[in-house]
């Protein structure tokens, strides 16, 4: 198999009850790929995300970095992996500005002494070059994120994960609720995440989304794994929903 | 710059201009009152009113603590009244030095909040937890009371503390003092990174004008000791809660726990989700203001010579609470300052006073704090939709 792969899920299995919502699944991300997560609801795509972020446990099966086995038991678990997570809702406070909600949990404290006092300016320094990195352009770092456009939020959700130099991101419907402009922005920085050598991993219901940004589409449906789509195979759209809704496995 | 001038108003009232408007306010009433009783700006009236505004300032920024969490509290004003009558029996009756009574107010004013921060973060509503506990703490108060009902503090080293004056030449060394100290700090800093080359001169700009708000500040409290001063000295319950405000501004602005606080008021989930300890940050809210209830009663205790079954009562605790909106804390979470109690207070305090000289009925007194109340969550919503325009959807609340 060559190299232990950066993140490996491996034979997941995860159930609600008796409704079974993973079975089975194996998932390899390597540095510097994007891999797009894609199928109907009720898939288990969600499910999936949730147990590489740390937020629920495996019920079987598990999750590998670089090669080792290794358990979460809560998302800071797997920030200490480097895996972030940046959620649908992209859990920023809107009344703090770019600064505060980038190190939100993760504050640099000067001195323990004066009760743990923030060191503003160092922390500004990283959020303007972290920032710059992605390209996010923020007029004012001191304006609440409430102020800013949907675009630069989902821009300062990702740069908060970049604080710390992740090695995985994953990425939970990213351009759902944007417009044209502003899901053009959310390419562009997924695409300079990727040429930093981070590995992204997407969920995404926009398909045309998907086989523009995505080196490998793996594709769900009612809990297990059915294919993967490399970029080099040339698929198109209808590739993507035979197997999503399970027209091409009929087929086949 | 986006939008047009309503929106641009709406961000401006949001943001760094969120006081102008109260202290316009306050500066045209007190202007309004002055030309009806010229006593009214007259230094005796003025070092009254900076002494009547403490009990309500230090509740309202205890108040203030709970309000940027998301929260609300009924319960300190009457709180404030127990604490301060456990106090006042220690010193007057069980002959206990003032350091001992003190400690004894404030711990059991921090034991009761402490309990109901467990229930709100149990998850029963503040509301509900702090309106139990105020109807509990009125009958409390009646049975901490002795059979009288009221404990006289006269010639009590308590009453001394509302007594005392400082020397406003005193306070206003100590201001020019701590104005340049932090003054000559942020020009150290400018100076060194413009030496470090980055937009040496932007940086140095931009230090002047970080610096506007301190010299401003510097100046209008110069004047206010001055005028007050000349009332016979700076009262020392006053200095005393303009010290707890310098160290509240410090714990809310510079410090990690302050960024939780506003993280927590703005929002649960995702402060959550980045790791901030969420109930911790509401326990540490109550306590707060259970340390502000035990110094606001022990200050109108002071001031009123005594406990009664009238302390804490009345309209005292929707005072407090008007005040920290009508200063510009947000009764929705997560916005706000600690200068909000202070400037809220001497909104409320300024109305009691003006109504009191100008020889207007209580019902006046009502219905302008009342008035002002509505008004000021009016604004205050306003202000949340980031637009004075009814309808935006862009900050609506759920």
């Amino acid at each position: 198999m060559g190299e232990p792969a950066m993140v490996e899920v491996v034979g997941a299995e995860k159930h609600y009850g008796g409704l079974r919502a993973l079975s089975g699944v194996d998932l390899r991300i390597d540095p510097g790929e994007v891999l797009a997560l894609v199928g109907d609801n009720g898939a288990g795509k969600s499910t999936l995300l949730k147990l590489m972020s740390g937020a629920e446990r495996f019920d079987g099966g598990g999750l590998r970095v670089a090669g080792r086995d290794v358990v979460f038991h809560g998302p800071r678990d797997a920030a200490g992996y480097g895996i972030h997570t940046v959620y649908q809702d992209l859990s920023l406070c809107e009344n703090l500005d770019t600064v505060q909600n980038l190190f939100l949990g993760q504050e640099l404290v000067s001195s323990p002494l004066l009760g743990h006092r923030v060191d503003r300016r160092a922390m500004e320094e990283v959020a303007r070059r972290v920032l710059g990195e992605l390209a996010v352009k923020i007029q004012s770092l001191k304006a609440p994120v409430g102020w800013l456009s949907g675009g630069q939020r989902q821009g300062i959700a990702i740069a908060r994960a970049l604080v710390t130099d992740p090695s995985l991101i994953l990425l939970d419907e990213p351009t759902a609720a944007l417009g044209v402009e502003q899901k053009t922005e959310v390419y562009n920085l997924i695409f300079r995440l990727r040429e930093r050598g981070c590995g992204v991993l997407i969920i995404s219901h926009d398909l045309r989304d998907v086989q523009h940004l995505a080196d490998r589409v793996a594709v769900l449906r009612l809990g297990r794994k059915v294919t993967e789509f490399e970029k080099s195979q040339s698929y198109d759209v209808d590739d993507l929903v035979s197997a999503i809704t399970g027209a091409k496995e009929a087929i086949v | 710059m986006n939008g047009d001038w309503r929106t641009r108003l709406g961000e401006a009232l949001a943001g760094p201009y969120r006081t102008v408007p109260v202290v316009l306010a306050l500066g045209a009433m007190w202007l309004i009152f002055n030309s009806i009783n010229s006593a009214f700006l007259g230094s005796a009236n003025l070092h009254a009113l900076a002494q009547q505004v403490v009990p309500v300032g230090m509740l309202a920024l205890g108040i203030v603590f709970v309000l940027l969490v998301g929260e609300i509290d009924l319960s300190s004003a009457a709180l404030s009244a127990v604490a301060a009558t456990i106090a006042a029996r220690l010193l007057v009756e069980s002959g206990q030095p003032l350091l001992v009574a003190v400690a004894a107010a404030i711990v059991f004013a921090i034991s009761i909040t402490f309990l109901e921060s467990l229930l709100v973060i149990y998850g029963v509503p503040s509301l509900i937890v702090t309106l139990g506990g105020m109807i509990m703490l009125q009958g409390g108060l009646l049975i901490a009371l002795p059979s009288s009902f009221q404990v006289s503090l006269g010639g009590t080293s308590l009453a001394e503390f509302a007594g005392t004056n400082l020397s406003s030449d005193a306070c206003m060394i100590a201001i020019a003092v701590a104005a340049a100290a932090l003054l000559a700090g942020r020009l150290a800093v400018a100076v060194r990174q413009a030496r470090g080359g980055e937009g040496d001169r932007r940086a140095l700009l931009a230090a002047a004008r970080g610096a506007t708000p301190v010299v401003l500040g510097a100046a209008a409290l110069l004047v206010a000791v001055a005028v007050v001063g000349r009332g016979g000295g700076i009262p020392l319950s006053t200095a005393t809660f303009f010290v707890l405000l310098l160290v509240a501004w410090y714990l809310t602005t510079q410090t990690r726990y302050g960024t939780h606080l506003y993280a927590v008021g703005g929002s649960r989930a995702a402060a959550k989700r980045s790791g901030v300890p969420v109930s911790r940050i509401v326990i540490y809210s109550f306590l707060i203001l259970g340390f502000c209830a035990a110094i606001a009663g022990l200050a109108d205790a002071s001031r009123t010579l005594g406990v009664s079954a009238a302390s804490g009562g009345g309209s005292l605790i929707l005072d407090a609470i008007a005040a920290a909106v009508v200063g510009g804390t947000s009764l929705f979470g997560g916005r706000g300052s600690v200068w909000s109690a202070a400037l809220g207070a001497l909104v409320i305090g300024s109305i009691n006073s003006g109504v009191q000289l100008l020889g207007l009925s209580v019902e006046i007194q009502d219905l302008a704090t009342g008035g002002v109340l509505v008004l000021a969550v009016t604004i205050d919503l306003v202000i949340s939709r980031g637009s004075i325009r009814p309808s935006r959807g862009r900050l609506a609340r759920a």
